[in-house]
């Protein structure tokens, strides 16, 4: 039963891509669309293509990896500041006093209104690249930090505490676990965001990285190369959101089964 | 308990204080910074009076961006709004479709998986060049960002709905299309309204770098010269306002969403 529903669901898949191409193929070949469209064999011949031809000064493996860099230094640093930062604030009232106000000022603003400033502050470098990358991160992170810590079971810290362990290891044993699957959480819309982030940083100012490849498609009326990069794009997006379950799965299979 | 309380009372207050201290420290310390130390000269870093005195500017001058704020904010709302709506409109249908239609299911969420990894922002360039670069495409690009959250909350809060309630309904001889209206749309409320306010927080991010790479209009396109202009106060300005309008907007939905759900976790 369940490998019929399964053959007929892989059947369905198969057919619905399958006409999504065919449509595609059938409007940019028979339509007025095709002068302004390319079709899918076009974008699949630049998509092979552009793995030994250069665009710009690298070939699309090399954007990739620039672009990738971008993200991970600066989410990388974002997410340590942000897990400190929002434990502290779900933790400590006076850390939550002091700092709350001015992250709830700055917390609203999305993370591509600062491109700007940033750009002003540290020139269109790779600094800014990061920067902007980290604020994109930094803000989801720390909110699900801070309420994980927050919303720790106040039983279980009286449980330890009445069990006289130290207030060292109640942090380390019981608060910090416990908030761990939020951080997880806040940490997966964070990649996606600071992969957004860099885009939009690089379709601004850069002269490499994926952002950079479809600006220049665009700027170049070479609306092949934009459907390329959207794909490379969308691929990498999906294999990071893939590998930050992994993750997530190894260092929270308690709470996962649990669901 | 009256102590409890009284006690609670009090550290509210202190803690009131402390923020409050805490603000003024950080803009004290950004004057001192600016004003007073000049680190960084005013057309990178402005003092927080210069970013005051621009925005009253700003009010009613339309130098140098071409609109005064008011001008700006409209621009932008336009775009986000028809965007956003219309893809709420879409999206929420479609995924409650989705999800209830074992057909529909298999056929589109292959073609909605192929589509959903892109990020928004990614659709900029490709919108502008099948559009152009007037509302059309920002409100297409603002569609896409808005209608992918739509349709996966919406999806998922179908999916949440309890076989067993499914099933009473049945017993009690609910239509398909009853069981429908009346127990799992109910049911995915809170999750819808999760998306809707998930895909206004993208929907207005992507505003701001849509507005930013075409527009001669609009809060972004306000961030974006500035900034050739060397014009640090308008930015923070700008930057200000888009956060001020994001803050309105999620406060709004939020008191819409406690009007229309009932039950559920936020009761």
């Amino acid at each position: 039963m369940k490998k019929k529903m399964d053959v007929e669901k892989m059947t369905y898949a198969v057919l619905a891509i399958a006409s999504f191409f065919v449509f595609w193929w059938l409007i940019t070949t028979f339509t007025p669309a095709k002068e302004t469209t390319p079709g899918p064999i076009e974008v699949i011949q630049l998509l092979i293509d552009s793995f030994v031809t250069p665009i710009g000064n690298y070939v699309i493996t090399g954007h990739l990896l620039v672009s990738l860099r971008r993200v991970l230094v600066g989410f990388s640093v974002a997410t340590i500041l942000g897990i400190i930062l929002g434990i502290a604030m779900g933790t400590s009232k006076w850390a939550e006093a002091i700092f709350k106000p001015i992250f709830e000022l700055l917390r609203p603003i999305p993370p591509i209104a600062w491109i700007s400033l940033v750009i002003l502050f540290f020139g269109i470098g790779e600094s800014s690249k990061y920067i902007l990358c980290g604020i994109g991160a930094f803000t989801n992170v720390t909110l699900n930090a801070y309420t994980g810590a927050q919303n720790v079971d106040p039983e279980l810290i009286g449980c330890a505490r009445m069990l006289g362990t130290s207030e060292r290891s109640i942090f380390f044993r019981v608060i910090l676990p416990s908030c761990t699957p939020q951080i997880f959480a806040g940490m997966q819309v964070a990649l996606s965001t600071s992969w957004m982030a860099v885009l939009a940083a690089e379709m601004v100012g850069a002269q490499e990285g994926c952002g950079w490849m479809i600006q220049r498609g665009s700027d170049t009326l070479n609306i092949t190369l934009v459907m390329v990069g959207m794909i490379v794009i969308g691929c990498v997006g999906m294999l990071l959101a893939a590998v930050m379950r992994v993750i997530e799965r190894r260092l929270c299979s308690w709470n996962i089964m649990d669901n | 308990m009256n102590e409890y309380a009284k006690q609670r009372r009090k550290n509210k207050i202190k803690f009131g204080i402390v923020s409050v201290i805490s603000l003024c420290v950080f803009f004290t310390v950004w004057y001192i910074c600016t004003a007073v130390l000049h680190l960084k000269p005013d057309y990178i870093l402005p003092s927080p009076v210069q970013v005051v005195t621009a925005f009253i500017d700003k009010l009613t001058r339309t130098a140098p961006d071409g609109a005064t704020i008011f001008g700006h904010i409209g621009a932008s709302l336009q775009v986000a709004l028809s965007g956003y709506v219309l893809g709420a409109i879409v999206g929420i249908p479609l995924g409650i479709a989705m999800a209830w239609f074992r057909r529909v299911d298999m056929f589109v969420t292959p073609l909605f998986d192929l589509i959903r990894p892109v990020p928004t922002i990614a659709w900029i360039p490709l919108m502008i060049l099948w559009f152009g670069i007037g509302l059309g495409a920002k409100a297409a690009i603002i569609f896409v960002s808005a209608f992918v959250p739509c349709v996966i909350n919406s999806y998922a809060g179908i999916k949440q709905t309890k076989p067993v309630h499914l099933w009473v309904a049945q017993t009690f001889g609910a239509s398909r299309r009853e069981m429908l209206f009346t127990v799992a749309i109910p049911t995915a409320l809170p999750l819808i309204f999760t998306g809707l306010r998930i895909s206004l927080g993208t929907a207005w991010m992507t505003l701001c770098a849509a507005e930013m790479l075409a527009s001669n209009k609009g809060l972004g396109y306000m961030i974006q010269v500035n900034r050739s202009l060397a014009r640090a106060d308008l930015i923070v300005v700008a930057m200000l306002t888009v956060g001020l309008i994001g803050t309105i907007f999620t406060v709004g939905l939020n008191s819409l969403e406690k009007r229309f759900v009932k039950g559920g976790r936020r009761g």
